[in-house]
C-alpha cells in the first residue's frame, strides 16, 4: 500500500493550468550567481578534459573495512588522501582530504547518525594501471584507474557511476599568501629549520630517516612546488557593499559524477523548480546556501532556505543515490548527453539502435571542507531511502497532533484574538489542533518572553487551549536582541556563546529586534544550555501544549552579505563559511532537545524550522518559507515537498494561502483542498495582508474549506501510520509516481497523466479508474480529485471532531479497495499519540489484508503492548460483489454481520462490526 | 440459554428505552416513537427501532443517531434543565469536553462534567435581573434626561426667543442712539462753525489789557502772580513746557505779583508784541456752548459704542444657541445633557479626551495632543458610539445606550 498523495499530483495539473504568471519577483541582484561567487566561477571555469590527478597505488593500504591512497596533482605535486569505505546496505562511501593540510579542513559533525559500520572490502586484481575490489556479494565492484585517477563502480558489465571521469576533480590545498610579509618570514625560517632537523635526524633518528626516503618524491615535490598564480577572490572577496576577508584563502573542492543511463535526477532541496531536476549548462548552477530569500521565484536554481547535498538518479533498472556532505557553500551542475534531444530524435536513436546510451553528468563544488561522499547504490527506490536513513536517520515521529490543521498568522494580535479565533473554529464547526504566534506576541521581539500588555497572561490562554484539546505554537528565532536588559542576551553573552566576527567580538547584525546576535550553535554546550531555556521554570507563560517555530535560522541577516551572515565570523576553530549550511539544522536540533527534555524526555516534540539540511527530518517539520498568493505558488508546493521528501524530509508544507499578497478566494479553497493532503498543514499569512481565517469568505465558501479540513481529519489515522512507517524506514510520505512505477518511464517526469497498469477509486464518489490511460477529470469548486489505489485499505476516523486529540478513543472505518487479483493490503498502527512509549513497544501495528474474500488482521507486532478503546464500526470494501452471508470471526467467536450492497458502485458496507481495533480478527465473505 | 436471552433482550429494550430519548428535544419526539422500525427523518431508509441510537450511523441526514456522535451531519439536543437548551453538534458528544450544562453530552467520556445548568440558570436569571435593572435604571435614567432634556431644549428656547427680543430691542435702541449720536455731532459742528464764524472779531477785540488781566488773574484778587502766569502763559516756540520761576519772575518784572497798571509795562507788552510768550491756547474752553456741545457728542458716541456692542454679543449668543439647537439629539433630546461634558479615556499610554458633539483629542504620555477631529453625532443613537470606537484602537467597551447616563 502507498501513499495516495500523489496521486493528485497529476490531476492537480489539470486544474493549475489556468495559472497566472506575474510579475512580481526576487530583486536578484541581492543573491550571487556563480560568476559573483569567486570559487564558484574558478572552478566552473574548469572544462572536462584529461584529470591532472594520479593515483599513487604504492601507497595504497588495504585494511579490512577501508582502503586508502594517495592522489597526486601532476601540476602542483600537492597530494591528496582517498580513503574509500563500503558501509553496510550498499552504500560507498568516498572520502578525499589533503594528505597534509595547512591545517585541518572541516569535516561535517553530527549529521551522520553514527559512524557508518563498513563492510569487509576485498582486494580482486590489481596492476600497475590499477585495482579491483569487490563490494560483497553482488557482482558489484570498484575499480580505481591510477592515471588519471577515476574510479567506477560496476555491477556486472555496466558502470553504475563514475568518479572523476571528467576529469573535474579539484582541491585548492590550503596555503600561505604569499605576497604577505609574514608569508616570507615563515617559509624561510621553516627551511632554515627543515635543514637543520635533517641534519639533526640523520644522526640520531634512523627511522625517522628511513621514513623521509621511503618518500623522496614527496621532498623533490614539495620544494618544487609551483608557483601558483593568485587569482582575483582567492584572498578577498567583494559583493555589493560586503567584504569576506577569507583570511584562509582558497580552499574550494569539486568532483564530478557520471551515471549512465540516466535521464532522471532529482533531489537537491530546496529550491522552487520541477521535481525532475533540469540541465545547467545554459544557466547558474542550482545553488545549495542557505538564504532568506525575499519574495522568491519560481522554476529557477537560486538557493533558498535549506540546502540538502543529495541527489537520486533514477531509470528502470536502477535507483541510485549521492550524498555530498559539506556545509559549505555548494553549486551543483547537471548536464545530459540526451538533453535537448526531441522525443522524435530519442524514438529515431531508439529504432535505429544506435546511439550512444543516454547518460547524465553531475559535478558538485563547494567552497570549503574536505570532499566525504556516500554512493547509495539502491538497487530500488526503497533502497536508497533506506540506504539514506542509515546514514542521517529517519523522519522524526510527530504527535499525532501536529498532523492536523495548524492556523497561523503574522499575528494573532492578542489573548482576546486568540480565544475569539479558536470560538471560530467552533462556532463554524472546522477542526484545528493549533493556533500559531508570530514574532509579534514577544515583548519587542525578544523571545522567550511575551508583551506584557498582549500576551500579559500566557498560562491562561494556553489553559484555554487545553480546555478545547488544542495547542499553541510560539516562535523563538535564534537572532537575539542585544539588549543589556534581556536575561537571554546577557547569559549568552557573559557565557561567550555567540558568533564572533573576525576580529573577535561578539558579531552583530540587523534582524527583527534591531541590533542582533547570533548563538554559536555550533558548540554542544550553547545547544544544552538554548534546551535548557525550555525548561517550564525557564520560558515563562510556557506550558506542555506550547510548541515552537524556529524561523530566521539560514541565518537570517538583514544587513548582511545576501541577507545572511558574513562568510569570515568565526565558530571557535571554523569560519561561518565551512559550517554555514548547518546553523538551521543545530537550532532545530537544540530547540527539539529542549522540547523533549522539558518533559523529562517523555513528550514527542513538535519543532519547524525554515532552514535545514541533511538529517534535519529527526528533529520536526519544515515548510517551503515566504511563498506569495498565486496559483504558481500553490502548484509549486507540489515538487518542492516531494523533493524534500525524496532526501528524507517527509514532514513539508508550504504556507496555505499563500504568505505574501492576498489569495483570491478560489486559490484559498483549491489551497486549502490541495494543503489537506500535503503533509504539514498549516495557514499562514503576512502582517500586511487582510484577514482570511475560513469562515470570512462567504457559507458557501466557509463550507468548501470545512470539507477539506475534515477530509483531512479524516484521514488522519492513515497520515499517521504513514509517519510511522516514514519513522520506521525512511522511506517519504509524499512520493511521485516512479518511487511506487519504478519501471515505468511515463512517471519519470510526473507529467499531466500516469499509466499504471491498477484500478484507482475516487475516495469520494467510489468510481472505479481503470489505469492505464490517461484520464482527465472534470471538477468543480468542490470536489478534490483524490484516488485510493486498487489493492489498499485505508483505515480513517469519520467522526471528525474539533481537533485530533478529541478523536483519540473513536471507532475506525475501513475502506478496502480491490485490485484487479481481488486482494488488498494496509496497516493500522496506534499508540497514545504523543510520547515516547512507542519505543518501548507501547503501540498497536496490524496487518489489514483482503484476499481470497477473507479480510482479517493480523498483529505485526507481538511484542508491543497497547490497548485501544477504539473499534472497527465499518468496512468500506470497494469493487466487491454481493455476498450472500458476511461472518466475523474474534476471540474464537462467529457472529454474522450485517452489510449493505451498492450494486451500481460495486460497493459492499459492512455494518458495525465493532471487534477492537487492536483485535485479532477475521471477516469471511460467502 | 433461551431465558438469557430473553433476559438480555428485556434488558436492551429497557436500555432502549432510556436510550432513545437522548438528544431529541421535545418537539422532535414525535419522530421517536417506539416502534418496531424508524424512519430517517429525511424519508430516506426505514431500519429497525434497536439502531436508533445505537452508535452506528444508518440514516443519511443522522436522524438515527441523535444521541451519539456516530453521524457526520447529526446533532445533539442539550435540555440543559434550568438553563437555556441548544443544539451542539454530534462531533461533541463524548469528545471528552464538556458542552452542555447539564452534562448530557458526555454520558460516556473521561471528562467528569457536572451539571452546572442551575448555576447557570441562576447567573443567567441574575444577570437578566442585573440587565433588567440596568435597563430600568437606564429607562429611568433616560426618561430623566428626556425631561432634562426638553426642559433644557424650551429654556433654550425660550433663552434664544428672549435673546431675539433683546437683540430687537437693541436694534431700535441703537438706530435711535445712532440717530441721537448723529444729532449731537451735527450741534457740535453746527456750535464749531458759529464760533469761527464771527468770532475771530470777537476774540481779538476782547483781548484788551483788562480781559487779558483778568483771564490772567485765575482767583480774581486784582493781582497776577508767579503760579498764575505758570499756568496761562507759555513760550510761543514751545507750548508744551511750562515757565520756570525766575522766566515767571522775569516776565512779571522781577515782582512776585503784578497789578494791572505794572501788567500794562511789564507782560502785556511782552504779550503784545507776541515772539516769546502767549497766553496758553484754550480755545472753546472759554465757550461753555462749545463745551457743552462737545461733551454731548461723545457722550453719545460712547453711549452708541456700549448699545453696539451688545448688540453684537447677544447676536452672538444666538447663533451660537441656534448651532446647538440645530444638533439632532435624539428624538427626545435624550443626548442633549451630553452637549458640555467631556470624557477622559486611557488606552496604553495614550489618554483619548472624547467631547460629543465636540472635539477629540489624543494625548501621550510625553504630552503630546493630537487632535483627531470632532466627534459629529447624527440622527440615530447608536451611531456615535460606533464613531468613536472608530475613532480609537480596538478592544473598547461603550456604555451602552441604558447605561451611558450612569457614565455622568
Amino acid at each position: 500500500m502507498a501513499s495516495f498523495t500523489e496521486r493528485m499530483v497529476p490531476v492537480l495539473v489539470l486544474w493549475l493550468a489556468v495559472c497566472l504568471a506575474e510579475t512580481w519577483a526576487v530583486d536578484r541582484g541581492n543573491f550571487k550567481t556563480c560568476d559573483q561567487s569567486a570559487f564558484c566561477k574558478r572552478q566552473r571555469a574548469l572544462k572536462p578534459g584529461e584529470s591532472p590527478y594520479r593515483a599513487l597505488l604504492e601507497t595504497m593500504e588495504l585494511t579490512n573495512t577501508r582502503l586508502t591512497l594517495q592522489l597526486i596533482n601532476d601540476n602542483n605535486k600537492v597530494r591528496l588522501l582517498l580513503e574509500l569505505y563500503r558501509l553496510q546496505g550498499n552504500i560507498t562511501r568516498v572520502k578525499i582530504n589533503e594528505l597534509k593540510p595547512l591545517k585541518p579542513r572541516y569535516e561535517v559533525p553530527d549529521v551522520l547518525i553514527r559512524e557508518p559500520p563498513t563492510e569487509p572490502l576485498s582486494l580482486l586484481s590489481q596492476d600497475e594501471n590499477g585495482v579491483v575490489l569487490s563490494l560483497g556479494s553482488e557482482s558489484q565492484r570498484v575499480i580505481i584507474s591510477a592515471r588519471p585517477f577515476r574510479l567506477d563502480i560496476m555491477e556486472g558489465s555496466d558502470v553504475l557511476m563514475s568518479l572523476n571521469s571528467r576529469g573535474l576533480l579539484t582541491f585548492e590545498h590550503l596555503r600561505m599568501r604569499k605576497d604577505t610579509f609574514s608569508y616570507k618570514v615563515t617559509s624561510t625560517v621553516a627551511s632554515v629549520w627543515d635543514n637543520i632537523k635533517r641534519v639533526f635526524s640523520s644522526q640520531a633518528d634512523p627511522e625517522a630517516e628511513k621514513k623521509e626516503e621511503a618518500d623522496p618524491a614527496n621532498q623533490a615535490e614539495t620544494t618544487k612546488e609551483e608557483e601558483e598564480k593568485v587569482e582575483d577572490g582567492m584572498w578577498e572577496e567583494t559583493f555589493k557593499s560586503h567584504s569576506d576577508s577569507k583570511p584562509n584563502g582558497p580552499s574550494a573542492i569539486s568532483l564530478d559524477f557520471s551515471l549512465p543511463g540516466v535521464e532522471h535526477v532529482y533531489g537537491i532541496p530546496e529550491h522552487a523548480d520541477t521535481l525532475r531536476l533540469k540541465t545547467t549548462e545554459n544557466g547558474d548552477p542550482y545553488r545549495l546556501y542557505n538564504l532568506d530569500v525575499f519574495q522568491y521565484e519560481l522554476y529557477n536554481p537560486m538557493a533558498l532556505y535549506g540546502a540538502v547535498p543529495v541527489m537520486l538518479a533514477h531509470n528502470t533498472q536502477r535507483t541510485t543515490g549521492i550524498f555530498w556532505l559539506n556545509a559549505a557553500e555548494t553549486w551543483v551542475d547537471i548536464s545530459s548527453n540526451t538533453a535537448g534531444k526531441t522525443v522524435f530524435g530519442k524514438m529515431l536513436d531508439y529504432v535505429q539502435g544506435s546511439s550512444e546510451t543516454p547518460q547524465t553528468d553531475v559535478r558538485w563544488i563547494s567552497e570549503s571542507g574536505i570532499i566525504d561522499v556516500f554512493l547509495m547504490l539502491g538497487p530500488t527506490p526503497k533502497d536508497v531511502f533506506s540506504q539514506y536513513a542509515s546514514l542521517t536517520g529517519t523522519q522524526s515521529f510527530p504527535p499525532l497532533a501536529s498532523l492536523g490543521y495548524h492556523q497561523c498568522r503574522w499575528n494573532y494580535n492578542d489573548q482576546e484574538d486568540v480565544q475569539s479565533v479558536d470560538a471560530g473554529f467552533d462556532e463554524h464547526d472546522i477542526p484545528y489542533d493549533f493556533i500559531w504566534l508570530d514574532i509579534e506576541h514577544t515583548d519587542g521581539k525578544r523571545y522567550f518572553t511575551w508583551d506584557p500588555h498582549k500576551f500579559a497572561t500566557p498560562k491562561e490562554m494556553l489553559q484555554g487551549l487545553m480546555d478545547k484539546k488544542r495547542k499553541l505554537v510560539a516562535i523563538v528565532d535564534p537572532h537575539i536582541k542585544v539588549d543589556s536588559n534581556y536575561k537571554i542576551h546577557n547569559e549568552i553573552r557573559s557565557k561567550g556563546f555567540y558568533i564572533k566576527n573576525k576580529d573577535g567580538g561578539d558579531y552583530e547584525g540587523w534582524c527583527w529586534p534591531g541590533s542582533a546576535s547570533y548563538p554559536d550553535f555550533f558548540r554542544a554546550d550553547m545547544r544544552a544550555w538554548w534546551a535548557s531555556m525550555f525548561a517550564y521554570d525557564q520560558y515563562e507563560g510556557s506550558m506542555e501544549n506550547m510548541y515552537t517555530w524556529n524561523d530566521m535560522n539560514e541565518p537570517s541577516v538583514f544587513n548582511g552579505p545576501e541577507v545572511t551572515m558574513h562568510k569570515d565570523t568565526v565558530h571557535g576553530a571554523w569560519e561561518h563559511r565551512d559550517v554555514h549550511n548547518l546553523y538551521g539544522f543545530y537550532v532545530q536540533m537544540a530547540t527539539a532537545e529542549g522540547l523533549i527534555q522539558r518533559s523529562g524526555g517523555i513528550e514527542r516534540p513538535f519543532v519547524l524550522t525554515r532552514a535545514f539540511f541533511a538529517g534535519s527530518q529527526r528533529y520536526g517539520a519544515v515548510w517551503t518559507g515566504d511563498n506569495a498568493a498565486e496559483w504558481d505558488h500553490l502548484k509549486i508546493s507540489i515538487p518542492m515537498c516531494l523533493s524534500l521528501g525524496l532526501v528524507g524530509i517527509s514532514f513539508c508544507g508550504a504556507d496555505v494561502g499563500g504568505f505574501f499578497k492576498s489569495p483570491s478566494t478560489e486559490l484559498l479553497v483549491r489551497w486549502y483542498q490541495t494543503g489537506a493532503y500535503q503533509p504539514f498543514f498549516r495557514a499562514h499569512a503576512h502582517l500586511d495582508t487582510p484577514r482570511r481565517e475560513p469562515w470570512l469568505f462567504g457559507p458557501e465558501n466557509t463550507a468548501l474549506i470545512r470539507e477539506a479540513v475534515r477530509q483531512r481529519y479524516t484521514l488522519l489515522p492513515y497520515w499517521y501510520q504513514q509517519f510511522y512507517h516514514a519513522h520506521r524506514t525512511g522511506e517519504p510520505i509524499m512520493r511521485p509516481l516512479w518511487v511506487e512505477y519504478p519501471q515505468d518511464p511515463a512517471t519519470f517526469s510526473c507529467l499531466n497523466l500516469f499509466v499504471c497498469s491498477q484500478v484507482w477509486f475516487d475516495i469520494h464518489t467510489f468510481q472505479k479508474h481503470n489505469g492505464a490511460q490517461n484520464l482527465y477529470i472534470p471538477v468543480t469548486m468542490s470536489s478534490i480529485p483524490v484516488f485510493q489505489r486498487g489493492g489498499s485499505i485505508i483505515p480513517r476516523k469519520v467522526r471528525v471532531r474539533r481537533s485530533s486529540t478529541c478523536m483519540e478513543h473513536d471507532p475506525y472505518t475501513l475502506y478496502v479497495a480491490l485490485n484487479l487479483q481481488r486482494t488488498a493490503e494496509g496497516e493500522l498502527y496506534i499508540d497514545d499519540g504523543h510520547t515516547f512509549n512507542y519505543e518501548k513497544k507501547e503501540f498497536i501495528h496490524r496487518r489489514l489484508s483482503f484476499a481470497k474474500n477473507i479480510l482479517s488482521s493480523v498483529n505485526l507486532a507481538p511484542d508491543a503492548q497497547f490497548t485501544t478503546r477504539s473499534w472497527i464500526e465499518r468496512v468500506v470494501i470497494l469493487g466487491a460483489s454481493k455476498p450472500s452471508k458476511v461472518t466475523l470471526q474474534t476471540a474464537g467467536e462467529y457472529s454474522q454481520l450485517e452489510f449493505d450492497f451498492d450494486a451500481s458502485m460495486s460497493v459492499l458496507t459492512l455494518r458495525k462490526p465493532g471487534m477492537n481495533a487492536g483485535a485479532d480478527w477475521t471477516v469471511m465473505l460467502q | 440459554m433461551r431465558f438469557q436471552v430473553i433476559v438480555a433482550a428485556v434488558f436492551w429494550s429497557g436500555f432502549v428505552e432510556s436510550r432513545k430519548v437522548r438528544g431529541i428535544s421535545s418537539s422532535y419526539k414525535r419522530f421517536y416513537k417506539e416502534r418496531k422500525s424508524f424512519l430517517c427523518i429525511d424519508g430516506s431508509k426505514i431500519i429497525p427501532f434497536e439502531q436508533v441510537n445505537d452508535d452506528y450511523c444508518d440514516c443519511e441526514d443522522g436522524s438515527d443517531e441523535p444521541g451519539t456522535s456516530a453521524c457526520p451531519r447529526g446533532r445533539f439536543y442539550c435540555t440543559n434543565l434550568g438553563f437555556r437548551p441548544h443544539y451542539i453538534p454530534s462531533s461533541r458528544v463524548n469528545d471528552g469536553i464538556c458542552d452542555c450544562c447539564d452534562a448530557s453530552d458526555e454520558y460516556n467520556s473521561p471528562a467528569h462534567c457536572q451539571n452546572t445548568c442551575w448555576n447557570l440558570g441562576q447567573k443567567e436569571r441574575a444577570y437578566v435581573e442585573g440587565q433588567m435593572r440596568t435597563l430600568d435604571e437606564g429607562l429611568r435614567l433616560k426618561q430623566q434626561l428626556i425631561e432634562e432634556g426638553v426642559l433644557l431644549w424650551r429654556e433654550k428656547q425660550a433663552q434664544l426667543r428672549e435673546l431675539q427680543q433683546v437683540a430687537e430691542d437693541l436694534q431700535i435702541k441703537l438706530e435711535e442712539h445712532r440717530r441721537r449720536k448723529h444729532e449731537a455731532e451735527r450741534l457740535k459742528e453746527q456750535t464749531l462753525k458759529a464760533l469761527e464764524a464771527g468770532d475771530s472779531g470777537l476774540r481779538h477785540q476782547n483781548r484788551t489789557e483788562t480781559s487779558i488781566f483778568q483771564l490772567l488773574d485765575s482767583n480774581k484778587d486784582g493781582s497776577i502772580t508767579v503760579d498764575e502766569v505758570k499756568t496761562k502763559v507759555v513760550l510761543v516756540h514751545d507750548e508744551e513746557r511750562l515757565l520756570s520761576e525766575d522766566e515767571a519772575l522775569g516776565l512779571l518784572g522781577g515782582g512776585h505779583q503784578i497789578d494791572l497798571t505794572k501788567f500794562r509795562r511789564t507782560l502785556w507788552d511782552v504779550l503784545t508784541r507776541g515772539d516769546s510768550v502767549k497766553i496758553k491756547d484754550t480755545p472753546g474752553s472759554d465757550d461753555p456752548h462749545l463745551e457743552a456741545a462737545d461733551k454731548a457728542a461723545e457722550w453719545e458716541a460712547t453711549n452708541l459704542k456700549k448699545v453696539e456692542e451688545a448688540y453684537e454679543t447677544v447676536n452672538m449668543e444666538i447663533s451660537d444657541l441656534r448651532k446647538k439647537l440645530a444638533i439632532d439629539y435624539g428624538t427626545d433630546w435624550e443626548f442633549l445633557f451630553l452637549n458640555s461634558q467631556c470624557y477622559k479615556l486611557k488606552v496604553y499610554e495614550y489618554i483619548y479626551t472624547l467631547c460629543p458633539f465636540n472635539q477629540v483629542t489624543q494625548k501621550n504620555t510625553a504630552g503630546t495632543e493630537v487632535s483627531l477631529g470632532s466627534l459629529s453625532i447624527s440622527p440615530h443613537i447608536h451611531q456615535p458610539l460606533e464613531h468613536i470606537s472608530k475613532v480609537l484602537p480596538g478592544q473598547l467597551s461603550f456604555p451602552s445606550e441604558e447605561v451611558l447616563p450612569s457614565a455622568r
